[in-house]
């Protein structure tokens, strides 16, 4: 064709296609071989087509079938939609409404016309897709779904983690790689489901009620990757909503990124901007936990530590100035009475180390098998060393106090006044038995004493002094 | 598990109180035994709790069975890279 510009330059060249012009070979076509050639340049030609305009005479017929015409000022396009594609909308195609649509060009036969096959059908602005999102979203709300008060604590300690997403997308890798390296021995169970598409939200709403009632799940993700508004659509519906809402264990929406906001994620528990900071929220609580039962069981074990540290010195200084030593001296004075009074100060002693002892012994086994982790090793270590040394410590006491009452025992034997009698030996007393007499100047003649001998008494009268 | 403790939150929140107890008063040796046997029974509660998760990712299908879910899924990178090492 001729560009408009040529025209001031160059007079017009004659047609090359004149009906009189002679035609060496002259090929007639057919009414139907000419459309099918029209048919075949446009359809090769326009195969992903997408334009603009406004919708009219826009009929959806029994077959399913949408048929409509799209216009601007100057000019209209015939346009068919068909069923499979009609179902995908999300808002009633109406007449006068501002679309962009998007298919491939194909001619009707019948009728001449060539004519767009319709596979998407936008409004423009995604003014329709906001509508039905404020819609459903004002209906939830006012029925409380959204409620700060219906909103529950995700748990210190999930058992079993819940995700409901898609397996091929690239939501359930993150989240896997998240909670494997944030929490190794997760128990993670998934229940895939579609996420966008036809049917996908009855999908998503069946996989939460699946997993609520799996026994040991105490939290669920459900979501996917980013995605365009319609990708996303599936986390907009109703039914979807209401199934989170309904499950019985805290939720956590995760669709798409930062800036996509979905009714689910009014409805969830709490809402993650992505998959990966779900889960980094799953184990977020879980690390607080962690880091505090460490350091509680530091400060028990600290506190415990002094504890013994400080029994260990009191024992050190019973050690040193147990009464003994005086009790050795006084036994030799004070005999049988002084001999038994040591003997049950030794088992009163003894008596004592061995409940001390019990009690150190308790208290081993508790340091022993309380498990802490690595960090904690050391202090254990240091306790079994110091629970050792008490141990001989008091072993040795014991001891020592064993060969001291033995040998006291002997010394007393040795000593007693009844044993010297034994051996043939008399003890002379006043009459009133309150002084021996070690002098016989001490007494007159027929003064009366008392003589005892190893086995009785005597009562004397001096004959001569 | 012991029928004395509720559950982990439930049994941190007592050990906090035991170690306050045993930081601050100067207790009979008696009681502060008794109160740091405690204090080991709540902390190994919480360690057999936190130990108590299984390393394992499992699938739940249509049918609502439990199924091991496919090798792709149970390793990431990280695991990965530590055999490779």
């Amino acid at each position: 064709m001729r560009s408009l510009f040529d025209m001031p330059f160059e007079e017009p060249e004659p047609e090359r296609l004149e009906p009189e012009s002679p035609a060496p070979r002259r090929r007639i076509l057919t009414v139907s071989e000419l459309t099918g050639k029209v048919r075949m340049l446009l359809e090769d030609r326009f195969t992903d087509v997408w334009v603009e305009g406004e919708l009219s005479n826009c009929r959806v017929w029994n077959t399913g079938h949408m048929y409509f015409t799209l216009k601007d000022g100057g000019a209209q396009i015939r346009g068919v939609m068909f069923r499979s594609a009609v179902r995908t909308l999300r808002f009633k195609a109406q007449d006068g409404l501002r679309v962009v649509a998007r298919g491939r060009l194909t001619v009707y036969d019948a009728k001449g016309e060539y004519q767009i096959l319709c596979e998407h059908l936008e409004p423009e602005g995604l003014g329709a897709l906001q509508l039905a999102f404020d819609q459903l979203k004002r209906r939830l709300s006012s029925e409380g779904l959204f409620d700060e008060r219906r909103k529950r604590r995700l748990p210190a300690l999930p058992r079993k983690i819940g995700v409901v997403t898609s397996l091929e997308g690239a939501a359930v890798r993150d989240i896997i790689q998240v909670l494997r390296r944030r929490y190794p021995n997760a128990h993670i169970v998934i229940r895939p489901t579609r996420v966008q598409g036809e049917g996908a939200a009855l999908d998503i709403a069946r996989a939460m009620a699946a997993i609520g009632k799996v026994a040991g799940i105490d939290v669920v993700i459900v979501g996917r990757g980013g995605g365009s508004i319609e990708d996303l659509w599936a986390f907009n519906e109703e039914v979807t909503a209401r199934a989170i809402a309904g499950c019985p264990v805290p939720t956590i929406s995760a669709v798409g990124h930062e800036t996509d906001v979905t009714i689910a994620d009014f409805v969830a528990d709490l809402r993650a901007p992505t998959p990966s900071a779900a889960a980094e929220m799953v184990v977020a609580r879980r690390d607080d936990f962690c880091a505090r039962l460490d350091q509680l069981a530091h400060r028990v074990n600290a506190t415990m530590l002094t504890r013994l540290h400080r029994c260990e010195s009191r024992l050190r200084t019973l050690e040193a100035r147990s009464g003994y030593t005086g009790v050795r001296g006084r036994m030799a004075m004070r005999g049988r009475y002084v001999a038994d009074l040591a003997h049950a100060l030794g088992r009163a002693v003894r008596a004592r180390m061995a409940a001390r002892e019990r009690s150190y012994q308790t208290m081993r086994l508790s340091l022993e098998t309380f498990d802490l982790r690595r960090r904690l090793a050391r202090i254990r270590s240091r306790l079994i060393e110091v629970d050792g040394r008490l141990s001989v410590a008091s072993a040795q006491t014991r001891h020592r106090a064993d060969r001291q009452l033995r040998s006291a025992a002997a010394r007393l034997e040795a000593l007693s006044p009844l044993a010297v009698l034994g051996r043939g030996y008399a003890v002379c007393w006043n009459a009133e038995r309150t002084a021996i007499i070690r002098d016989a100047a001490a007494v007159a003649a027929g003064d009366r004493v008392r003589v005892t001998l190893a086995r009785g008494e005597l009562a004397c009268e001096v004959k001569k002094s | 598990m012991d029928p004395t403790i509720k559950d982990f939150e439930a049994a941190i929140a007592e050990l906090e109180s035991i170690v306050k107890k045993l930081e601050e008063g100067d207790l009979p040796l008696e009681t502060s035994l008794q109160l740091y046997e405690r204090g080991v029974q709540l902390s190994r509660f919480c360690h057999a709790r936190l130990e108590e998760a299984e390393r394992r990712i499992e699938i739940l299908n249509e049918r609502g069975q439990l199924r091991p879910a496919p090798e792709a899924f149970g390793e990431d990178d990280e695991t990965k890279s530590k055999v490779k090492s």
